[in-house]
């Protein structure tokens, strides 16, 4: 005690302002969960430029523990379109590129940039075991669009139609850091035509 | 397009345990009304890429085959037995008529030969200039060869069996049948002999796990083919597979059984580099009502 408090001008070490976060302090989940979502946390923050990233250690649903943290976050550029929605957009940008060519402006190629939307991302360890009924318990728990954190204000929230079924990504980390991402819905979701 | 349901509820043959469909007008009413496509095996069935050139029978899976039972648009027949059965137990007056009918075809098929024949060796004679055009330089002849080959043979058939003879005189063809031993016929179907099954499945199709996905596809109006070519359970179409490029690759899963990561990490990657997605599911044991659920997996592009 003595020693802390002689030291207390010392700024914390980051192990220990990790350790002593409130919301970890709340959680129930093991340590080893919460440190697998930390590790997935940080590489799609540093390496794939995610923003608005947040931890969820309670449904937004049941407001029960989930099965084992998740995080939600913001891809820098939309991370899945609905063949539906491409063909849309396509269709869309078929439109402008038309209006643009009338008048005048030429060079307009067929591009579209739909915004990015924030996606479910469940943390997992390569060496994991899973079934169905895990599986489903996590997309039990989660809603359609996972809420944005409160200090990012992203202004109007758009509703896009398409997002009609429940997704995650699932993160599979393996023993030497290298993470894979893939998208999984919930129920019989026609590919991309990529 | 005739909506056939005439032909409901139809026999699938369990021979050895697999099922087989021989009848061609039922193959494609199982394709065009039930989304069943099974395999055409009628011949070298080792080469399943090469699909253009095999024919009848149709195997199903026992997946297809349990669902057209369940649904009451089949029945099972136990293709050994019944044939015992119907063969061994035929009455009298269906196998003399039968034996009729057989030796009927094989009279047909030896007469067609023996025209056959003649054609050949009236052409071969054209073609060497002895038949017809110079048949007024033969048939002086022929009267006086004959009178010298009766005088050696005495066989009544060998008159007819003498081309000369036969030309001069048009041929009288019934007495001619009537000689000729008929053709022995290998009946190639077994309908008829035999009168049609009594519609009643003994015992369902054992069907693996993965049948409860196979049958919730199938209720979304699914097609599904083996997926061995793609190292899962089955080929998901969303239409006819003559039509459509297949939309997933399906493994099913008990509701408590463990896979690996490494198995969904391959899936998918797979599935994502043919355009597809790898869809896992099964039914859920623990819930009263069984749903069946799955998960599509897709690539994420990170």
């Amino acid at each position: 005690m003595d020693m802390l408090s002689t030291i207390s001008t010392v700024s914390p070490s980051p192990l220990q302002t990790l350790l002593s976060d409130p919301k970890l302090l709340q959680t129930t989940h093991p340590a080893e969960l919460l440190t697998l979502a930390f590790q997935i946390q940080h590489n799609l923050q540093y390496q794939h430029s995610w923003t608005a990233l947040r931890l969820h250690t309670h449904s937004p649903i049941t407001n029960k523990p989930l099965p084992r943290p998740l995080l939600s976050g913001l891809p820098a550029q939309r991370l899945y379109v609905h063949p539906e929605e491409q063909i849309h957009l396509l269709k869309e940008a078929e439109k402008r590129r038309k209006a643009a060519s009338k008048d005048g402006e030429d060079d307009a190629g067929l591009d579209f940039k739909p915004e990015p939307e924030r996606e479910w991302i469940l943390p997992t360890r390569l060496s994991e075991k899973w079934t169905l009924n895990r599986l489903s318990e996590v997309f039990n728990g989660i809603d359609m669009v996972p809420a944005a954190p409160e200090s990012a204000d992203e202004g109007e929230t758009k509703v896009n139609k398409w997002r009609t079924t429940k997704r995650l990504v699932l993160a599979t980390v393996d023993a030497d850091s290298t993470v894979v991402y893939y998208i999984v819905h919930d129920g019989v979701v026609k590919p991309r035509q990529n | 397009m005739a909506q056939d349901s005439s032909v409901e509820p139809f026999a699938i043959s369990r021979i050895a345990e697999r099922y087989l469909l021989f009848d061609v007008d039922v193959v494609t009413y199982v394709r065009r009304e039930h989304n069943i496509c099974g395999v055409l095996i009628g011949t070298i069935p080792h080469l399943s890429q090469q699909n253009i050139f095999l024919g009848i029978p149709l195997e199903l899976m026992p997946e297809e085959a349990r669902l057209l039972v369940e649904g009451g648009h089949a029945y099972i027949v136990e293709d050994v037995s019944a044939h015992k059965k119907g063969f061994l137990e035929m009455d009298r007056k269906d196998r003399l008529a039968f034996m009729q009918l057989m030796d009927q075809r094989g009279m047909e098929l030896s007469l067609n030969a023996k025209r056959k024949a003649e054609d050949r060796s009236e052409k071969a004679l054209q073609q060497r200039g002895l038949a017809q055009g110079k048949k007024e330089n033969i048939v002086p002849k022929a009267p006086a060869d004959e009178e010298v080959l009766k005088g050696k043979n005495d066989s009544p058939g060998f008159e007819d069996t003498s081309l000369f003879s036969l030309e001069s005189s048009p041929a009288p063809q019934p007495p001619v049948s009537q000689q000729m031993p008929p053709h022995f016929v290998t009946p190639t179907t077994s309908h008829p002999p035999l009168t049609s099954f009594v519609p009643h499945t003994s015992s369902l199709p054992t069907v693996p796990r993965t049948y409860p996905l196979f049958k919730y596809l199938h209720s979304k109006r699914y097609f599904s083919t083996p997926g061995l070519r793609f190292g899962c359970h089955y080929t998901v179409y969303p239409g006819d597979p003559l039509r459509f490029h297949s939309h997933f690759l399906a493994t099913g899963l008990d509701w408590d059984e463990e896979f690996d990561l490494l198995d969904i990490v391959g899936g998918g990657r797979l599935g994502t580099g043919v355009k597809k997605a790898y869809l896992v599911g099964g039914q859920n044991v623990r819930e009263r009502t069984g749903e069946v659920r799955a998960f599509s997996i897709e690539w994420a592009g990170l």
